[in-house]
């Protein structure tokens, strides 16, 4: 196990350097900050002014390799933009959208696995059928469409619930989050349905095949011999299996869902890392770029860890090789 | 599925009401500052919230035009000094007294606000020196003689010098330093999401009608429609020209509309001999770059429907353009009209520069700068084909990547803007049109790198004319001369808009700002 987590760790370090290197050069590449920062009559003195302060007049190699030298200490500069830390900027953000995909995934696996569980152990029939259908809208409606569709309803014609930001928010464990007022709590409903549309219909296909490919397996049949209750078979037995290929793609898709909840953020205005990073490529704020793709590396490989470690907790086969 | 989950919801939510708005208005705003040390750049978004919050020497109105903020007066005493009243009886927020020592604070602080990526280093640059000749009275010597001192140093916001000394751009977070004069306090800023300002009720001016004002930062078009309509917020600015007519047609809202200062322009670049993209009808290389010759820009100019591209691609949000700045701007030059479409002319002038059978050409524009930006290009390609050039191809890039590919020449006819951000046309006809001088720091937007030395002088002697009626006027005279010459192919000037509740009337224009203090009911 520790020759494991030793050469996962060598690898991790060697995926954020190449990142940072690809990244670095990418932001370069794309174009040059400063047009994009200087005001529109910004004179050549001032421009001159602005490259050094930044250290943007310096050759490429030497402003990465300033760049690597601080980030070893855990400083990746200060945001262009904002001329704050580029991580703090990031973390300011990361909470909201951690509490929108983290709701997000609640509701996939609350709303997905038991329609998952009942289309799987009644197929062929009406429910199977109307959930199954269902969830093809689920995945196939495009997820910006989808967005504007629930703002349209519940916002503009129906009036329920609001389209826009977080709300109010309060502080719970010293973490400001929206779940901690009612008005909070109502902001986060939309945008979460929204990111979790696409994961429902995902749990429900992955569950009922599950199900329906254990079904006819020999240990369930040895299990209705032995009189276990039907509930039992399927809650424990069956549930315990299909899980595990459950669990994998959970586990990459909570990444994804991190990294792409921007579409969902953008549409509602929801103040995550997501509309950060889209508003920092625009404008080529570089340190802020590189943080956060370092950042979302970081989380991507300690996710795909804990997904093999959860493995081993479900599956004592799994456990006995490591 | 789809249904089950609205049923759901329906039902959980049955009964429940917004929860009510505790401010009195609430802004949805399509751009953020960056801070709110009102110093620490210079960008549009991040001068528009300090003018909610900071007062300034000279005030400007909605159309850029000058007049007294907390300056009272002012006086040369000769070219290179300046003798400034200031307003008495202002207070900062926190009830200090203003004075001459955070005039002369904040003018020094300017050029100094540490990783600035915008500085007002140009605004103070012509300042030699500065001395306080009682609390409300400041004398300033400049460099040289600086018609436009007042202009530009009135555009440095005035921070409190007892709250403000020896803070980072950072601590302006909290209000105890976000200090200003202006009509609204700081109350708090969550970046991405929100800024709350509450009135200042010692404000020296009109009080503003809205005590508690929250403005929220959404800064994708559809959402932010999506929130006007929905009643979230009050009022949004930015609506894009598409949803105009959404807006209007629907019940209880209606649209502001302004010309704005932007003009948006075909660039046609005289850098080198060879100009990129460009070629003869028959594909080989010419052996001049066509677009030297002044009679080949007005030829391209005369192939281009402006009101054709305004009407069908911008939904009427546009006004044709022949010069650079709009009439409520100071240079405005009344007879120097937008060319009328006249393709005999054009080809005739084509033939007469040599080149009957025309030439090849790419057209190069961003996609996600302004509305429309795109489908102009295209648009351009199909004018400039039927008045008889052959179109080799039509790019577009997003503005990050454009812009640095544009600055460098790298395109040989290509679309750009101009926004204006002064009362005349002055900065900007030296900025976009004066011969590139790097040293001299003139001409750094001229990026077709035209070069005509008389216009150079003109220019250069009308912004040292200290007398402004006859600076406008030399203005004036210096925009029929260089257009006369086609430099760039004006195109047009923005339409811009604002989606308001019923019962709200908004004062914006030129400056494209959306500011609280300019927000009342509507008779």
């Amino acid at each position: 196990m520790t020759v494991f987590i030793f050469r996962r760790l060598i690898q991790a370090v060697i995926v954020l350097l190449a990142t940072s290197v690809i990244v670095f050069l990418g932001v370069f590449a794309i174009g040059d900050p400063l047009e994009i920062l200087l005001p529109g009559d910004a004179t050549a003195a001032e421009r001159a002014q602005v490259a050094a302060s930044l250290n943007l007049d310096a050759p490429l190699p030497m402003q990465y390799l300033t760049f690597l030298g601080s980030a070893l200490t855990g400083d990746f500069g200060n945001s262009f933009v904002f001329n704050r830390p580029a991580l703090s900027v990031i973390f300011e953000r990361l909470p909201a959208t951690l509490e929108l995909t983290t709701t997000a995934l609640v509701l996939s696996l609350v709303i997905g696995l038991p329609l998952g569980l009942w289309a799987g152990t009644k197929p062929q029939t009406l429910v199977d059928e109307s959930v199954m259908t269902g969830s093809i809208l689920g995945f196939s409606l495009p997820n910006f469409w989808q967005g504007m569709m629930l703002v349209m309803i519940f916002s503009v014609w129906l009036g329920w619930l609001p389209s826009t930001g977080r709300g109010e928010t309060g502080t719970i464990l010293g973490i400001r989050t929206s779940f901690a007022t009612w008005d909070g709590f109502t902001h986060l409903i939309l945008p979460a349905t929204n990111l979790a549309l696409a994961q429902i219909a995902l749990v429900i296909r992955m569950t009922r095949t599950g199900v329906q490919e254990t079904m006819p397996l020999d240990f369930v049949k040895f299990a209705r011999a032995r009189g276990l209750s039907e509930g039992r078979i399927l809650f424990v037995h069956v549930f315990k299996t299909i899980l595990i290929p459950i669990v994998t793609v959970i586990g990459v898709e909570f990444g994804s869902l991190i990294a792409f909840a921007v579409v969902t953020e953008t549409i509602f205005a929801w103040p995550g890392v997501g509309k950060l990073i889209i508003d920092s490529i625009n404008a080529l704020d570089r340190p802020v770029v590189v943080a956060y793709i370092l950042v979302i590396v970081a989380m991507f490989i300690a996710i795909n860890f804990l997904v093999d470690l959860l493995y081993s907790l479900l599956d004592p086969r799994i456990r006995g090789r490591a | 599925m789809t249904s089950f989950k609205s049923a759901a919801l329906a039902a959980l939510l049955c009964g429940v009401a917004m929860p009510a708005l505790a401010q009195d208005l609430t802004i949805g705003r399509s751009s953020e500052q960056s801070s709110i040390d009102p110093q620490f750049s210079r960008t549009g978004n991040n001068q528009m919230t300090s003018t909610m919050i900071f007062g300034r020497l000279v005030e400007f109105d909605a159309n850029l035009q000058v007049s007294p903020g907390l300056a009272e007066s002012w006086q040369n005493i000769d070219p290179t000094t300046w003798e400034i009243k200031l307003r008495s009886g202002v207070t900062f927020h926190d009830g200090s007294a203003f004075t001459a020592d955070d005039v002369i604070f904040s003018l020094e602080r300017a050029d100094e606000v540490p990783n600035s990526p915008a500085p007002y280093t140009d605004q103070v640059s012509a300042v030699a020196g500065m001395e306080k000749v009682d609390d409300l009275t400041i004398r300033i010597t400049t460099n040289a003689p600086a018609p436009t001192l007042m202009e530009d140093i009135g555009r440095v916001f005035i921070v409190s010098k007892a709250a403000t000394e020896g803070r980072s751009s950072e601590d302006f977070m909290t209000p105890e330093v976000a200090v200003g004069t202006g009509p609204y306090k700081f109350v708090s800023w969550t970046p991405g999401e929100t800024l709350e300002l509450q009135a200042h009720d010692g404000f020296y001016g009109t009080a503003p009608e809205f005590k508690d004002v929250e403005v929220r930062f959404i800064s994708n078009d559809a959402a932010r429609v999506a929130a006007l309509l929905s009643g979230a917020v009050d009022v949004i600015d930015a609506v894009p020209p598409t949803d105009v007519a959404t807006v209007e047609n629907s019940d209880g809202f209606s649209v502001f509309s302004t010309q704005s200062g932007r003009i948006i322009y075909l660039g046609l670049s005289m850098r080198a001999d060879t100009a990129p993209g460009v070629a003869g009808a028959d594909g080989q290389p010419l052996a001049d770059n066509p677009f030297k010759d002044p009679r080949v820009r007005k030829a391209v100019s005369l192939m281009i429907d402006r009101q054709l591209i305004v009407d069908r691609i911008l939904g009427g949000s546009g006004v044709p353009a022949g010069q650079l700045v709009p009439e409520v701007l100071g240079g405005h030059a009344d007879d120097v009209i937008p060319d009328q479409p006249d393709l005999e002319q054009a080809k005739a002038l084509l033939t007469e520069a040599g080149y009957p059978e025309g030439f090849s050409l790419t057209i190069s524009s961003s996609n996600d700068r302004f509305p429309g930006d795109a489908d102009l290009a295209q648009a351009l390609g199909q004018m400039l084909t039927r008045g008889g050039l052959k179109v080799s191809g039509v790019q577009v890039f997003p503005y990050n990547v454009y812009s640095k590919a544009a600055t460098a020449g790298e395109y040989g006819a290509f679309v750009f803007s101009l926004g204006s951000s002064t009362p005349t046309s002055g900065p900007s006809l030296q900025a976009l049109l004066h011969s590139y001088d790097k040293e001299a720091g003139v001409g750094a937007f001229n990026r077709v790198r035209y070069s005509n030395a008389e216009f150079d002088s003109a220019i250069d002697t009308a912004l040292q004319e200290f007398d402004e009626a006859k600076r406008i006027e030399m203005l004036q005279d210096a925009t029929r001369l260089v257009f006369e010459d086609t430099p760039i192919v004006p195109l047009y000037w923005q339409v811009i808009h604002w989606g308001l509740k019923d019962g709200l009337a908004i004062t914006a224009g030129l400056s494209e700002d959306t500011l609280p203090q300019e927000i009342r009911s509507a008779e």
